[in-house]
């Protein structure tokens, strides 16, 4: 029972402080300068019309206005959005006003979907052997190498990383791997490995500190006094209790990089969230904006709130509150 | 006899203060070094840059545009004729005040709010670390780019916008210390001998708070670089034509294919950077918290 009782209250969080994040962010938006209709390409079409015929100009403008609710008070605009957000009805967006939020956001949404995913694994298949091996032979020459290699992976962002790319496999071996666009497996390479480089320090510096903290546990050495075999102690005994602490690095990291599909697209042209939400805060279409990061940051906390029960079943020790 | 008590200071070794044995530690650390130069030449650059700068930002020059390196110009000029090396050293000038404005501002917020929920305890402690919790699970990049489009791509609303979104790791810090100072044995102890507030701030609490700012601080400075370089990817880096790091690499990836010499200062320059932050931290960490962190 109490595991529903924490889901509800869980859940119940996320929606206030989503709808809180809606309305904050849009009334921001509604107060900032500038506007969709100033600056984007519909701006010259309409400034054309606004020399050519005045009153035609303001007759658009208002059936615009009506269109998108503008003309009500701020706060019903805002109710409008967090409606939209709890039932997932989006409305349409400026640039493309025939076209509703929803179905482009079904293929949008898998795209990043896959690009962060596929990097949280890989980074976790080579991530957790490097962070053994460097446990395993700490302080010698090959720790410090991968340690220093981790600590570069995380220093450099996802989006340096992804212009050396196009840098590499576009001007210095053009045509190996493709640099832009979506669709086949080749175009997956490129952006998973930059945002899963980052991950990969992260992981592997993890788990070689917990490991190392294990490896310093009374039980292990009663493992070892009993004469368990070194290599069944290593796997059975010592990297299964690291491991679960690992659960709670990867909630941050996939936030991390949910956060880095957005510059990831952007520079491999790629279909996705990302890319969505780059265009829209260049164009100011608020109501693709706004639809965007809250999809992103429902990913980040819905992910944050599955790596808490996936802890708790791990670790009996964990009681969810 | 009270004379032979009295060692002369001679036999005894001085006892090293805690920074001196911290830069030892520091020191043997080759990449923190490194580090550490490479950040000290990147602050100068920053200070003095502008002076040196061979030409304005935002100078341009149409003959000459899509140069490669040359005498004239030495790191090359971009699509509008700027002078790459006066851009990258203008470039460090606003990374510093971005790095350590903003870095400042969260570290404020932070400090304010960790001590006020630390020390009150309660419903305020209860309501605040709710706050850190949010600021926690929401990206903040996100609000980064609401606010500056709200309030504007100058120098100080992008400062800000990295500023008030990335307190909640100073705030826990804070709170954390707080409470376990608070009830640490040393502070029991001091205060049973009868030791002064003052003398207990001074000799027990300070030491600690200090070097864990320290560490705190220097992890905090690339974190911010980056921030701020990441607003330029979705173009709402400073206004054109402020040039920063973020706002050169976007720029040189949208000319990449046929001028890809525009990359490689300025990318090689930040990741350099970066990554000097980084192992200056990591160096920091390790000497003044032997004990804590991996």
């Amino acid at each position: 029972m109490a595991i529903v009782r924490f889901l509800i209250k869980r859940i119940v969080a996320i929606i206030l402080t989503m709808s809180g994040v809606i309305a904050v962010a849009y009334v921001m938006m509604y107060y900032a300068p500038g506007s969709f209709f100033s600056s984007s390409q519909i701006a010259s079409a309409l400034g054309q019309l606004a020399v050519q015929d005045p009153h035609a100009y303001q007759v658009t403008l208002k059936m615009f206005e009506e269109r998108y609710g503008l003309d009500k008070p701020l706060w019903e605009q805002v109710l409008k959005y967090i409606w939209y957000s709890l039932t997932f009805n989006f409305g349409n967006s400026y640039e493309n006003p025939n076209v509703s939020i929803i179905s482009q956001l079904k293929v949008a949404l898998p795209i990043s979907l896959e690009l962060a995913f596929g990097s949280v694994v890989v980074a976790l298949i080579i991530g957790l052997p490097l962070g053994i091996i460097a446990a395993l032979k700490r302080n010698s020459w090959l720790d410090y190498t991968l340690s220093t290699l981790s600590m570069t992976g995380q220093a450099i962002p996802a989006f340096v990383l992804a212009v050396l790319f196009i840098l590499l496999f576009g001007v210095v071996w053009p045509g190996t791997l493709p640099i832009n666009g979506w669709g086949t497996f080749g175009n997956v390479v490129l952006p998973v490995l930059s945002l899963a480089a980052p991950n990969i320090g992260t992981f592997a510096r993890f788990v070689r500190g917990s490991l190392i903290e294990v490896l310093r546990q009374d039980y292990i050495r009663t493992a070892q006094a009993k004469g368990v075999p070194y290599w069944r102690m290593i796997f059975r005994h010592a990297i299964r209790n690291s491991l679960t602490a690992l659960i709670t690095v990867v909630g941050p990291t996939f936030a991390f990089t949910v956060v880095g599909t957005v510059w990831v697209e952007d520079i491999f042209g790629i279909p996705g969230l990302g890319k969505m939400l780059a265009s829209a805060f260049g164009n100011l279409d608020y109501p693709l904006a706004i639809t965007s990061v809250y999809l992103l940051c429902m990913l980040v906390m819905v992910t944050n709130l599955i790596v808490d029960l996936c802890y708790a079943w791990l670790d009996p020790r964990v009681k969810l509150e | 006899m009270a004379v032979v008590l009295e060692q002369s200071p001679a036999v005894r070794p001085r006892p090293q203060s805690r920074w001196l044995q911290a830069w030892r530690r520091y020191s043997r650390n080759y990449f923190a070094v490194a580090g550490l130069i490479w950040v000290i030449l990147f602050l100068l650059t920053g200070i003095i840059g502008p002076w040196i700068a061979p030409y304005g930002y935002a100078d341009t020059d149409f003959l000459n545009v899509y140069q490669g390196p040359s005498w004239q110009h030495i790191m090359g000029t971009d699509n509008l004729g700027h002078d790459m090396f006066s851009q990258i050293l203008w470039s460090t000038r606003f990374a510093i005040e971005i790095a350590f404005g903003a870095t400042l501002v969260s570290f404020v917020i932070g400090v304010i709010l960790g001590l006020w929920a630390g020390l009150a305890g309660g419903i305020t402690d209860m309501l605040i670390m709710r706050l850190v919790d949010f600021m926690y699970a929401f990206p903040s990049y996100f609000l980064n780019l609401i606010l500056v489009v709200k309030f504007g791509r100058g120098l100080l609303p992008i400062l800000f916008a990295i500023g008030i979104t990335g307190w909640a790791g100073y705030a826990r810090l804070i709170r954390s210390l707080v409470l376990s100072l608070r009830n640490s044995d040393m502070v029991e102890a001091a205060r049973a001998l009868g030791a002064s507030p003052v003398h207990i701030a001074r000799k027990y609490v300070f030491p600690n708070v200090m070097t864990n700012m320290v560490v705190a601080l220097a992890f905090g400075i690339p974190y911010d670089l980056t921030a701020q370089a990441a607003l330029s990817v979705v173009g709402l880096g400073p206004a054109p034509p402020m040039p920063s790091f973020g706002n050169l690499v976007a720029n040189a990836n949208a000319n990449i294919l046929g001028y890809p010499w525009l990359l490689y200062f300025p990318a090689g320059i930040f990741a350099l950077t970066l990554l000097s932050f980084q192992f200056v931290a990591d160096g920091l960490q390790e000497a003044l918290n032997p004990k804590g962190g991996n």
